[in-house]
């Protein structure tokens, strides 16, 4: 396990809120956007990206020992433009293309439209098979990259996902990490409402994965968790990470409103000051 | 000429063989599918480069996404429908509009299985990858032309889908003089009177339907489009403008398929009377093969009887 000092993890807590207003920039520039999913999942995002990922390299994006990291639930892209363009992958100048016509950040990301993006997600149940293509492509080349993979709670119904759930346990794919953002809400409520897929863990252990559980805005418990993986040397590993959705901004934190958000200036204004004071008190 | 008959799927296999010999980054990849589409020779040879899978069509096309991404060339094959129709979502997103370069072949293609009805029949596949942009579509005519196919889907950089049928096939070219080449269809016959476009599993009908017109003294031009997408649109429009007949022969429904793609690029270019030989609005029935081909009027002696109404009309 690594672990990160106080120090390191107040850098990674500064990182993050600039990734919220980031993420608030873009949406500011096209009026609406998936906001919920790209909160719940920004101390999922800044772990990897400041800490956990090898290799990432905006100068060579596509350098062949890096680790893959693929957002399945592509509707959480916008934490991705934002992580992207921190690290230099291209100039924030384009967040206010976001929903202009022929914008190269369109709702859901697209591998040939930026540097930096691994697959094109948005349609569900796609990110997990491509991550399982990629894990047994990299064995078979002895390439010790990894493939990490962010999912929702909600596209947990795709059957695709328990397709490449079986599949990547029976080829023994344990350079996949897998972190569901389990925020609890999908679009039109509770997921465990709309569809349960509880006992979580239990099912993909019983799918011959490795799994943990942890609070997923807690950096030290993410880094710690990502960094040990596999967990079991043959085993894919799975980490159900508890979030908050659209945590950050108070008024949406915790509500299936805030999967897509229409925005008002009024609101704008609010959701800047609280995330304003929050990096204050970070220094 | 088209006396020795050969099973397509075995061609396709020893097709592979050799595409793996040539090109280490080739990977056959099986949905309980190796034995069925004759990829046992491929596993026997490169076992390590060999992946089951298992039952699981739509996971199987997202996975080999993702091996394409390494720099493999995943070769999916296994009955059309499940790789064209069951995983249309994953076939337009992570092959088509990521540009994957996967090759999926659709075996037992059309009415090859002709005795398990239209849950195991593929009349829409060339309709529905049509309408993927970027998408390949290869429909191969005879033994020597899947070989072809086979070796050229692998040098080509992109998505393919190659529809192969199940029943043993005719021999029709000569594999010394024959060339393959992505994207252009092959004159078989130069006439003036009409012209009869076939592809695939039914070449051989349409090549029968010729002979036996000229037979009875019409000058036919017999066309074989291998390469649905990309068309060959100048070889068309030429054979549109100097015969001003098309008669279009496919294994498929006559709309969305190859005659679909001829309708619309004539309407734009050349308005041409035509007709499509295949299966019309219904779902294909089931029965002995030559049988069943035959409801639909794709025997060759039928497709002649057609084209000599259309010409009493001309």
């Amino acid at each position: 396990m690594q672990k990160i000092t106080d120090a390191e993890e107040l850098e990674l807590k500064r990182h993050a809120v600039q990734l919220r207003k980031d993420v608030l920039a873009i949406i500011k520039a096209g009026d609406a956007g998936h906001i919920g999913g790209a909160l719940s999942a920004t101390e999922l995002m800044t772990s990897l990206f400041y800490k956990v990922l090898k290799n990432i390299d905006p100068k060579n994006p596509k350098r062949e020992d890096r680790d893959r990291f693929i957002m399945s639930a592509g509707h959480k892209c916008l934490i991705v433009y934002a992580v992207l363009a921190e690290k230099g992958f291209f100039s924030k100048d384009l967040f206010n293309t976001y929903f202009k016509i022929n914008s190269k950040l369109p709702g859901h990301p697209d591998m040939h439209k930026l540097p930096g993006i691994e697959s094109n997600t948005g349609s569900l149940g796609h990110g997990l098979p491509i991550a399982v293509g990629m894990g047994i492509g990299l064995k078979l080349d002895k390439n010790p990259a990894k493939v990490y993979v962010i999912m929702g709670d909600g596209e947990l119904g795709e059957g695709t996902n328990w397709e490449a759930a079986a599949a990547a346990s029976h080829h023994k794919v344990d350079n996949l990490v897998v972190m569901i953002d389990r925020n609890k809400f999908q679009l039109g409520g509770l997921t465990n409402e709309l569809m349960n897929f509880e006992p979580l863990a239990k099912r993909f252990e019983s799918f011959g994965w490795s799994t943990r559980s942890i609070d997923g805005h807690n950096f030290k418990e993410i880094i710690d968790n990502l960094t040990d993986a596999p967990f079991e040397p043959g085993k894919p590993s799975l980490i159900i990470c508890n979030t908050l959705k659209a945590k950050g901004i108070s008024f949406l934190e915790d509500t299936a409103g805030s999967h897509y958000w229409k925005v008002n200036p009024e609101q704008v204004v609010q959701a800047e000051k609280e995330l304003d004071a929050i990096a204050k008190e970070l220094g | 000429m088209m006396s020795e008959k050969k099973d397509p799927r075995k061609t396709f296999g020893e097709a592979l063989v050799i595409a793996g010999e040539k090109n280490s980054k080739v990977l056959a990849i099986s949905a309980d599918s190796s034995s069925g589409s004759q990829m046992t020779m491929f596993k026997n040879k490169f076992p390590e480069r060999h992946i089951e899978f298992g039952i699981m069509e739509d996971g199987i096309t997202g996975m080999c996404a993702g091996l394409a991404t390494t720099g493999k060339i995943p070769v999916f094959a296994t009955i059309a429908p499940f790789v064209t129709g069951r995983n249309f979502d994953q076939m337009k997103v992570d092959l088509g509009y990521m540009k994957q370069n996967v090759k999926v072949v659709g075996r037992c293609a059309g009415l090859s299985y002709y005795h398990l009805g239209p849950t195991h029949q593929s009349l829409e596949d060339v309709a529905l990858m049509r309408e993927i942009p970027g998408m390949t579509i290869l429909n191969p005519g005879d033994p020597v032309e899947i070989k072809a196919a086979t070796l050229a889907m692998i040098e080509h950089t992109g998505p393919v889908y190659m529809k192969v049928g199940s029943d043993p096939m005719p021999v029709i070219f000569d594999e010394s003089k024959y060339k393959f080449e992505l994207g252009k269809g092959i004159t078989m016959k130069d006439g003036k009177d009409i012209t009869i476009v076939g592809t695939g599993t039914v070449l051989c009908r349409a090549a029968e339907a010729a002979d036996i017109l000229e037979k009875k003294g019409i000058s036919v031009r017999l066309i074989n489009i291998h390469t649905i997408k990309p068309l060959d649109n100048e070889l068309i429009i030429k054979a549109a403008k100097e015969t001003g007949l098309i008669v279009t022969v496919e294994e498929h429904y006559t709309s969305g398929g190859l005659g679909g793609a001829i309708a619309e690029l004539l309407a734009l270019n050349h308005p041409t009377k035509m007709k499509m030989i295949g299966v019309e609005d219904q779902f294909g029935s089931n029965g002995p093969y030559e049988e069943l081909i035959g409801l639909y009027g794709l025997l060759g002696p039928q497709i002649a009887d057609t084209c000599m109404k259309l010409l009493e009309k001309k």
